[in-house]
């Protein structure tokens, strides 16, 4: 029956004709199950040319010797594939195969090799018949399982349905992630404890809307904030941040506002200053910005020293409004190395006379040893010097809100009253049309009559028991804010259109969306919220579908502020950015390391990538765009001279070291461990997230590196090279090292290095397939020509997250049409984001 | 109590527990127990321990004259009010606070044995030692008859970790309360979790009748969602229909919830209003650690609780009365007088706030008289002469009439020497609890009951 699986595929057309393809999907999991008894394995195995001529023998030759049904070596045993049909049908193993022959790990490096041209043909061959199949198979667009909103779509959500910022879902359990996104319709699960949540945050969200915020009482909060070690130094320096924010004196927090307001920001500050400087200049920053600066006199007030100016306790209070959400915050001494005592020899020294400093008294009543020891430790610190910068920020705390804004917010009421007066003489003849408005944008559809009768029941019963028309709009929204139509993305699609006799199309086995499920994915993709009223709009008129409408809505999207959502989320778990919030360098090792590079570091990752949507660029220049976005903090990092203040720019790389997500800092903190670098971890996020081909776990008894001997009495690679000695290990570590060693100039934060420990870096490495490279720039070159490869890595990556689930072998198709595409088309972003919404998966749903 | 392998010799042990704990009671005693109960079961006895950090300017603390007719010092000025419900208690020393060959590090000294009477082992690390503190005895005893043992309250962040003092652990000067000599009990410096923790996550802020409409509705709304998802399933593949399940389990769930809270009576109702977090003024911040203090008692959520005013070596500021100085470095003012004037502010701030707890607790009526009647509330710094780190001679309020039998109303000045932990062997007492010793105790306090 197979005779038709041919490599040449000649008989192609004939075959079709008298064996279609329906009948093949019935016969071929028979086949795999008839496998067993190695007699009827010949038997099997003549079915096909291609497997006869071309696969078995080279099976036979280089892998079955380990690959076999009694080794199983890394549980594969390869002589249980018998025929074309067996492969096709194993298609995501075989393509792991194809791949490890490929790149050259597979046969391992310590067993005869066989031929280039070999290989290349036997790939080709299996290439060939996979994509035959293909051709095939039915066109399936696969499941998408209901998905409930996740944190931040829900938080998105109600921003934009009733122009709430509360971001309630701050309070909700985290969500599950599945396949490194947490936005997967399977994982996502409701607990009755979410549920609780869910209706605590509807009447919140719906009150708000309506009456406007809760009158908030002030109350103080201290986030959390980690400065950098202070290194004293006595001589003051000249050349340095005047702005203080890089230097290890600022402090830095992230704090979310609950609501528009005045607040009092209270810096705490600390550490000591030779007597007789001049008054500290304390700069408050807020984004970036500077919002207020004060003169700070620590003089007469109470400290244990009476020989140097001490901070310790001392606090400033500010006051300024600020706006709802999530604010940075720092504090900074501006000019630290000025207005210290003459003798320090620093820039701009103080005018003020040199303070009187106590003589020792000797204290009674004590024998003259005890005296005399006093007297030596009185002495020793008089002769200390005092540190030119060791007076520093300890804290800042929050209070408030104060004169916070009352009532509905303009946003809200223009949301809400789509009939009616927005200045609160409102008409309950219109509170059918806004309940309709409302669940229409709430549902992302339109709604049935039904629907909207039940909604105004909720109305007429609070004006029943004698409330407002507005309570029972609060009643109506809360119940839309808890409706499984607003929690979760529920798609039916349309109803089948039943194809004549033919060649098998989707049709048979799948619903194409409605405009409306449509609308509700690619706004959840772009914007992780729902949909606005233009691509609502464009559903209710039935427009969407049409080519163009669909082009047009994907290019606005990507140019709206909104889909800054796809950066934050889709880059956040894509390039691991937020495991940024945990890492945790250690502090002896790397003692700048603080807040401000964290939020540097992510910032300068995001704005690249958005860089990168909004202007279209090619997605190749993830692996090797030679410019990125820099502030002092992160240039002083890079050491990038020139670049000066808080706020970030353009810094073009050209002739650096450094280019592409995989130089950032931030990239290079969450592939590292707190102590040291780790050319395994890097070299695993390249494979995972560059090219979605992430290695096995390891085995479980495989023993751990011996941290204490790093850069002691071996390097890390001479350490690394005795651990790949191990057969099993070495089989992914010959793939995932080399990649992890380009990088090892780049140390745990980011920075460049040319040493580790006492050992020179040696960055050089050589890849299975033979290539080799010395440093990150050639590693770079050697990734960028591998470009088809991190095409398809980025395509399979997206299209999880744009689907709300994991990929099959069926998608396959789906992901080289795409790449394709790409490669057609320049690489450019846009092209990725559009074929994935032009896509089978995307577009359809398979029918249960 | 940890499990080691190290044996442990029992005398050590009983030097660790620093008290020995009375055998327990036996069947044949608890008819007249019971008895006893019933004639003040309405009115448990409450004790309160509130502490102050970094000593008290004494000169202007101490009455000049003991007894009944003693006045009302500049510091002691905000209390008068409570003349007759107060003891002021002189010459009570805290002797384990002092070095006894361990050097610096008075102030963690001071906050580790003021409740335990026990010197703590000099260690930044893991391996604390110190003793159990009188506030937990008393809660071991009578906590089972409330719902929480004990409560522990600060109005002071404890954020520092390790040494905290001259190379004693941080948790020394953090915590007074200590369950076990290896557990100390941190305080809860966030009035919101203190409130959530007694009394749940419920929104008492509205009004009852407005309360159960609104519970009315969010049955409708909820009854309403059920039945529609009920339909909504019908016409869903497995996959989604398992989701949808799972939601439509979450809402009978709350349903059920619902409808056992409305059978259950039970339910404890705050009386005052659910604080939003930490408030901006240090009096308002420390009345409201006072106020669920008060509820806790009065709805005998517990009958045990301590409130850390600062931890022990605070730093805080006092803008609120013009002391822009932390106050640790204020106390050791060198005998500048206007240093001294300020920790002088500071302390009269303090017996401020714990006059509107006395206040508070004597406007709270229940059977047989008040709350402050039924308390025994104990006023106490670690240090007196914060300046000189003195260990000796410590300002010691008592206020309440315990189980009816103390007498306050005076100054009692005790012999040079008295424990400090001789006063808690007699609160003890008081409470039905009888330990032969309390860390460094020779018997209890006398004079306390009789005028």
């Amino acid at each position: 029956m197979s005779a038709g699986l041919l490599c040449s595929g000649l008989e192609e057309k004939h075959m079709r004709r008298k064996h279609p393809a329906r009948l093949l999907i019935i016969f071929l999991p028979l086949i795999c199950l008839a496998i067993a008894p190695p007699a009827r394995q010949a038997q099997n195995a003549e079915a096909s040319d291609a497997f006869g001529k071309t696969i078995r023998p080279f099976l036979e030759s280089n892998c079955t010797v380990c690959h076999n049904a009694g080794l199983k070596s890394g549980g594969l045993n390869l002589e249980a594939y018998t025929s074309v049909a067996s492969i096709t049908q194993d298609r995501d193993r075989w393509e792991k195969v194809l791949h490890k022959l490929r790149t050259g790990e597979m046969p391992p490096k310590e067993m005869p090799r066989p031929d280039k041209t070999e290989v290349e043909a036997v790939t080709r061959c299996i290439e060939s018949e996979l994509a035959r199949a293909d051709q095939f198979a039915r066109p399936d667009p696969g499941r998408v399982t209901a998905r409930r909103l996740n944190r931040n779509e829900y938080n998105n959500t109600v921003r934009d349905l009733l122009g709430v910022a509360l971001q309630p879902a701050d309070d909700f359990p985290q969500d599950d992630s599945g396949y490194g996104f947490d936005n997967i319709g399977d994982v996502l699960s409701l607990s009755p404890v979410l549920m609780e949540k869910y209706l605590a945050a509807a009447e919140k969200v719906a009150r708000t809307a309506v009456f406007g915020a809760d009158l908030l009482k002030p109350t103080l909060a201290r986030p959390k904030g980690s400065g950098q070690k202070i290194i004293p130094r006595t001589t003051p320096l000249f050349d340095y941040d005047a702005s203080g924010l890089s230097l290890p004196n600022a402090i830095h927090v992230t704090h979310r506002f609950p609501v528009d307001g005045e607040y009092n920001l209270r810096i705490l500050f600390g550490g000591t200053r030779p007597a007789g400087s001049e008054p500290l200049e304390i700069c408050l920053w807020i984004d970036g910005q500077q919002a207020k600066v004060i003169q700070f006199n620590p003089d007469g007030v109470a400290s244990f020293a009476v020989d140097r100016q001490e901070f310790w306790g001392m606090a400033q209070d500010f006051r300024t409004s600020i706006t709802a959400g999530d604010h940075w915050l720092a504090a900074s001494i501006l000019k630290l190395y000025e207005g210290l005592p003459p003798d320090y020899h620093g820039p701009n020294p103080s005018k003020r006379p040199k303070p009187m400093l106590p003589e020792f008294k000797p204290p009674p009543n004590l024998p003259p040893e005890r005296i005399a020891e006093i007297k030596k430790a009185f002495d020793a610190r008089r002769a200390e010097i005092v540190p030119a910068n060791d007076a520093r920020i300890s804290a800042i705390e929050v209070g408030g809100p104060y004169n916070q804004a009352k009532g509905p917010s303009l946003a809200s009421l223009k949301k809400i009253y789509t009939c009616g007066h927005l200045d609160g003489h409102h008409r309950a003849g219109c509170a059918r049309q806004i309940v309709v408005d409302l669940a229409h944008r709430a549902y992302r559809r339109p709604v049935t009559p039904a629907e909207v009768a039940q909604l105004v029941s909720l109305i007429t019963m609070a004006r029943r028991h004698g409330d407002s028309l507005e309570e029972g709009l609060v009643l109506a929204i809360e119940a839309m804010l808890v409706s499984p139509h607003f929690l979760f993305r529920i798609e039916r699609g349309l109803p089948a259109t039943k194809t004549e006799a033919g060649p098998i199309t989707a049709a048979d086995t799948a619903r194409p969306l409605s405009a409306h499920e449509l609308a509700a994915r690619l706004s959840y993709f772009l914007w992780s919220s729902m949909p606005d009223d233009e691509l609502l709009g464009c559903a209710d008129q039935g427009r969407l579908k049409q080519p163009e409408v669909l082009a047009a809505q994907v290019e606005r999207m990507l140019k709206d502020s909104r889909s800054r959502a796809l950066v934050e989320n889709f880059g956040g778990q894509w390039l691991e950015l937020r495991k940024l919030e945990s890492a945790k360098p250690d502090k002896g090792r790397f003692p700048s390391f603080d807040d401000y590079l964290l939020m540097s570091m992510r910032r300068e990752t995001e704005l690249f990538f958005e860089n990168l949507v909004r202007q279209d660029l090619s997605i190749l220049d993830f692996v090797d765009g030679n410019y990125t976005f820099l502030n002092e903090r992160l240039a002083q990092l890079y050491k990038i001279p020139g670049v000066s203040g808080p706020e970030f720019r353009k810094v073009d790389l050209t002739g650096s070291e450094r280019g592409g997500v995989l130089t950032q800092a931030s990239v290079l903190t969450v592939s590292s461990y707190a102590t040291r670098t780790s050319p395994v971890l890097r070299g695993k996020w390249i494979l995972e997230n560059f090219l979605n081909a992430p290695p096995p776990p390891p085995p479980p008894d495989v023993p751990n590196l011996d941290e204490a001997k790093i850069g002691q009495s071996a390097s890390l690679r001479e350490q690394l090279e005795q651990h790949r000695k191990n057969t099993t290990c070495a089989s992914c570590h010959a793939r995932m090292d080399p990649l992890g060693f380009g990088l090892e100039n780049f140390d745990a934060i980011g920075a460049w290095r040319t040493q580790d420990g006492k050992f020179p870096i040696d960055a050089s490495g050589t890849l299975p397939d033979g290539r080799s490279f010395k440093g990150p720039q050639e590693l770079r070159t050697i990734l960028k020509a591998d470009r088809a490869a991190f095409a398809e890595g980025l395509t399979e990556k997206l299209l999880i997250y744009a689907l709300g689930r994991g990929l099959e072998g069926s998608d396959r198709p789906t992901v080289k049409k795409i790449t394709n595409r790409l490669a057609a088309e320049n690489y450019r972003f846009s092209t990725l984001v559009l074929e994935i919404v032009k896509s089978l998966p995307f577009q359809m749903q398979r029918r249960d | 109590m940890m499990i080691t392998k190290k044996h442990l010799p029992r005398r050590t042990f009983l030097k660790g527990m620093g008290t020995m704990i009375a055998l327990p009671m036996l069947d044949a005693m608890t008819p007249a127990l019971a008895a006893s109960r019933q004639a003040q079961a309405t009115a448990p006895v409450r004790l309160a321990f509130v502490y102050v950090p970094n000593g008290i300017v004494m000169k202007d603390w101490t009455p000049k004259a003991a007894g009944r007719e003693f006045e009302f010092t500049r510091i002691l000025k905000p209390l008068e009010a409570f003349r007759e419900d107060l003891f002021v208690l002189s010459g009570l020393d805290d002797h384990n606070g002092n070095a006894l060959g361990d050097g610096a590090g008075d102030h963690a000294r001071a906050g580790a044995a003021i409740l335990t009477g026990v010197h703590c082992k000099k260690t930044a690390g893991a391996d604390i030692q110190n003793g159990i503190s009188v506030d937990q005895i008393a809660a071991s005893a009578v906590g089972s008859k409330s719902r929480f043992p004990s409560i522990e309250l600060g109005c002071e962040d404890s954020r520092t970790v390790g040494n905290c003092d001259s190379g004693y652990s941080c948790a020394y000067t953090n915590s007074v309360s200590w369950r076990s000599p290896t557990t100390p009990m941190p305080p809860e410096v966030n009035p919101r979790q203190a409130f959530e923790r007694l009394f749940g996550t419920a929104d008492y802020s509205l009004d009852a009748p407005t309360r159960a409409r609104r519970a009315e509705y969010r049955k409708s709304i909820l009854d309403m969602v059920r039945d529609d998802t009920e339909k909504l399933n019908r016409s869903l593949g497995q996959a989604d229909r398992r989701k949808i399940d799972e939601y439509l389990y979450a809402v009978r769930e709350i349903e059920k919830r619902i409808e056992s809270a409305e059978k259950d009576d039970r339910e404890v109702k705050p009386t005052m209003e659910k604080p939003a977090g930490i408030p901006m003024t240090f009096p308002e911040y420390a009345k409201l650690m006072f106020d669920l203090q008060v509820v806790a008692f009065q709805t005998d959520l517990t009958r045990v609780t301590t409130l850390m005013i600062g931890r022990e070596g605070s730093m805080r500021v006092y803008p609120e009365i013009e002391v822009p100085d932390p106050h640790h470095p204020l106390t050791h003012h060198r005998n500048n007088p206007e240093w001294i004037e300020r920790v002088t502010k500071i302390n009269c701030l303090h017996a401020e706030v714990f006059a509107y707890f006395l206040e508070k607790l004597k406007a709270t009526k229940e059977a047989g008289g008040t709350l402050l009647d039924h308390s025994m509330v104990v006023y106490v710094s670690g240090l007196s002469d914060g300046n000189r780190h003195s260990h000796e001679d410590l300002p010691v309020l008592l206020a309440g009439r315990g189980d009816g039998r103390l007498k306050p109303g005076r100054h009692i000045v005790y012999k040079k020497g008295t424990p400090m932990t001789n006063l808690y062997l007699t609160l003890l007492d008081r409470m039905g609890v009888q330990p032969e010793r309390l860390g460094d105790s020779t018997g209890k306090l006398e004079h306390l009951t009789e005028l």
